[in-house]
């Protein structure tokens, strides 16, 4: 392993908080979306165990009846990085009945602008926003629109189950939400948080963004991947933002089998950006 | 009640702010609400360029509108709601580092710096290209990423429902609104209040804040607005922004600082200023029941609004809220 990766590894397992979950900065509370982060991260060290099994007591403790897991102790509402559970599930060979729930609950949840009403007032204005209403990604919370990165997260976690066949209707969710992604890439060929013209004017894309989506892309025939995978290490060169960075990086990791050092630094002490620098995304999506 | 060390809340204090949220739920904002009695101070300092003496004008407006700070925790709250390095999104580097000082010579007891972006997640990367790590001392020290900040529930919001609020926000003795004028193409303008949405978590609400949308972003803003009653505002009008706001509009130089504690009053100022009526604006109507938006309940201090009035261009979609 890498010494950046050892060293991204041992500042993970050295901010585990008492609960077993992680915040997004050291000493922060525990939240649902670091926690999975970080336990993919430590899921293949084997000096790890008992960490990881510390932060899955936690995770199951969060796990609601209904379906998905909560954002953290305070907030007891299913929150969008249930995604990031179900890829960690099956990161580590686990499917029981908490997965299925959780892949249940991605299944029934779409965003806001497929209801009618949105549809109409989409129908009435279509220039205030303009996207195709036809296709459906996933909502940060339920109850809004669908954006870029929950439904890349979702897509993911969708991938890594659909071998087992079980869950009615994944590949037509799975179908809509890459074409949701398509039909809102930007005009200069990337993806913003989920919105490329409004008002009659282009919005420009984002690297973190550009990353997911193409992640959650999983080798489409619409991408020109070749082209796409260059201006990802282009930009990746080019942006100073560490967490778009890691993301650019893991695009690269799992289309490409390497990914970019980070350099001389040392971990962040942005969690999520050490935790998305440490995750195999190669692995992960290949055994999806 | 006072807070414990390290920017955390005590419970105690915790269940104060609660408990007050609540009572005042109870008068929750709605429009044509009656408006409190006394005038409310609005400075409006003129400052030509960001190679004023920002610290002075910040000083003359602090004096014009009786801002104390002594003892008090006092939160920063900029607008990085996206930022281009050398742009005019954000609020302007040298003004905010104008404002920690303006806080620390008025013996504020700590002066902390706290943004939610609302578009794009990494907020220290928006911090360095703002120039915020060069302008300002200490600034890693000083800053929360309030998108990823511990939360704490509040309730009611906008009606029957409850919001989960960053804490260090919430454990503040003062909110500032450090804001740039600018237009907005969904609220007609983002000025002191609209700002207060960076407070909402982005880690539950995500990157947009799509259920401020959802709830209507009038509403939201007056409800945040109602949450956080010990707040003061500094709207930076130096150079604003005009069109297509808050992203993709374009530089207006307009001259002016403007500071208050009443961020309607502050905001309505600013409005006329850009030759906008603020009664047309929503979440000015929505907060009318909270603070001073009608022109006979503001005192105009230092410059007059005439003297600096600046009007900007607006979209379309906002023709109707220009002045006549």
């Amino acid at each position: 392993m890498a010494p950046c990766a050892q060293s991204r590894l041992a500042a993970i397992a050295a901010a585990q908080n008492t609960d077993g979950g992680w915040g997004y900065f050291p000493g922060k509370e525990s939240w649902l979306e670091p926690t999975a982060c970080a336990l993919l991260a430590l899921a293949e060290a084997p000096e790890a165990r008992a960490a990881v099994e510390k932060g899955s007591r936690l995770l199951r403790s969060w796990e609601l009846a209904a379906g998905g897991w909560r954002a953290c102790t305070r907030v007891g509402e299913v929150h969008w990085a249930t995604s990031l559970v179900v890829t960690l599930h099956s990161a580590m060979g686990i499917y029981e009945g908490s997965t299925r729930r959780g892949v249940d609950w991605l299944l029934s949840t779409r965003g806001v602008e497929t209801r009618a009403v949105a549809r109409l007032a989409h129908w009435l204005s279509p220039r205030t926003v303009e996207f195709d209403p036809a296709f459906t990604g996933w909502p940060w919370q339920a109850g809004t629109s669908s954006w870029v990165e929950p439904t890349a997260h979702a897509l993911m976690a969708l991938r890594s189950v659909a071998g087992r066949g079980e869950h009615a209707g994944l590949k037509d969710r799975v179908a809509s939400a890459q074409a949701m992604l398509l039909e809102r890439r930007c005009r200069d060929g990337g993806w913003n948080y989920g919105n490329r013209r409004v008002l009659g004017a282009d919005l420009p894309s984002q690297p973190e963004t550009t990353a997911l989506a193409l992640m959650a892309l999983d080798g489409h025939p619409e991408i020109r991947w070749g082209e796409m995978l260059d201006r990802v290490a282009r930009l990746w060169c080019e942006t100073e933002s560490p967490l778009a960075r890691a993301w650019l990086a893991a695009c690269l990791l799992q289309y490409r089998g390497e990914r970019p050092e980070p350099g001389e630094a040392g971990p962040a002490s942005d969690l999520l950006v050490t935790a998305v620098e440490a995750i195999q995304w190669n692995r992960i999506m290949a055994a999806a | 009640m006072e807070p414990d060390h390290g920017g955390r809340m005590t419970r105690r204090r915790l269940l104060q702010a609660g408990v007050a949220v609540a009572a005042s739920g109870t008068m929750a904002c709605r429009k044509g609400a009656v408006q409190p009695a006394r005038r409310a101070p609005v400075a409006i300092v003129r400052a030509a360029s960001y190679r004023d003496d920002l610290l002075d004008r910040l000083l003359r407006g602090a004096a014009a509108c009786g801002l104390e700070a002594r003892g008090k925790r006092v939160l920063l709250k900029p607008n990085l709601v996206e930022c281009e390095r050398g742009g005019i999104i954000h609020t302007q580097a040298e003004v905010l580092a104008a404002a920690v000082e303006l806080f620390e010579r008025l013996e504020a007891a700590e002066v902390r710096i706290g943004e939610g972006p609302g578009h794009r997640r990494d907020a220290l990367y928006l911090a360095e290209e703002a120039g915020y790590r060069t302008a300002i001392r200490n600034f890693e020290d000083r800053f929360t990423d309030l998108n990823r900040d511990d939360v704490a529930r509040v309730a009611p919001f906008a009606g029957s429902g409850e919001i989960y609020l960053s804490r260090t926000a919430l454990a503040a003795d003062l909110v500032v609104s450090v804001a740039r004028m600018k237009t907005h193409h969904w609220a007609g303008v983002t000025l002191g209040m609209k700002n207060l949405f960076g407070v909402v978590p982005g880690a539950l609400y995500g990157w947009p804040k799509n259920h401020l949308h959802q709830v209507g972003i009038g509403r939201a803003v007056a409800e945040l607005y109602r949450i956080f009653p010990r707040s003061f505002a500094i709207v930076d009008g130096i150079v604003g922004m005009e069109g297509n706001g808050p992203v993709q509009g374009r530089p207006r130089s307009c001259g002016v600082l403007l500071m208050g504690a009443d961020l309607a009053a502050v905001d309505a100022t600013a409005c006329r200023i850009m030759g906008i009526n603020p009664d047309q604006i929503e979440y000015l109507q929505f907060a009318a029941g909270r603070g001073r938006v009608a022109d006979w309940r503001i005192e105009q201090r230092g410059e007059t609004i005439a003297s600096v009035r600046t009007p900007f261009a607006l979209i379309p979609e906002f023709q109707h809220v220009r002045l006549g």
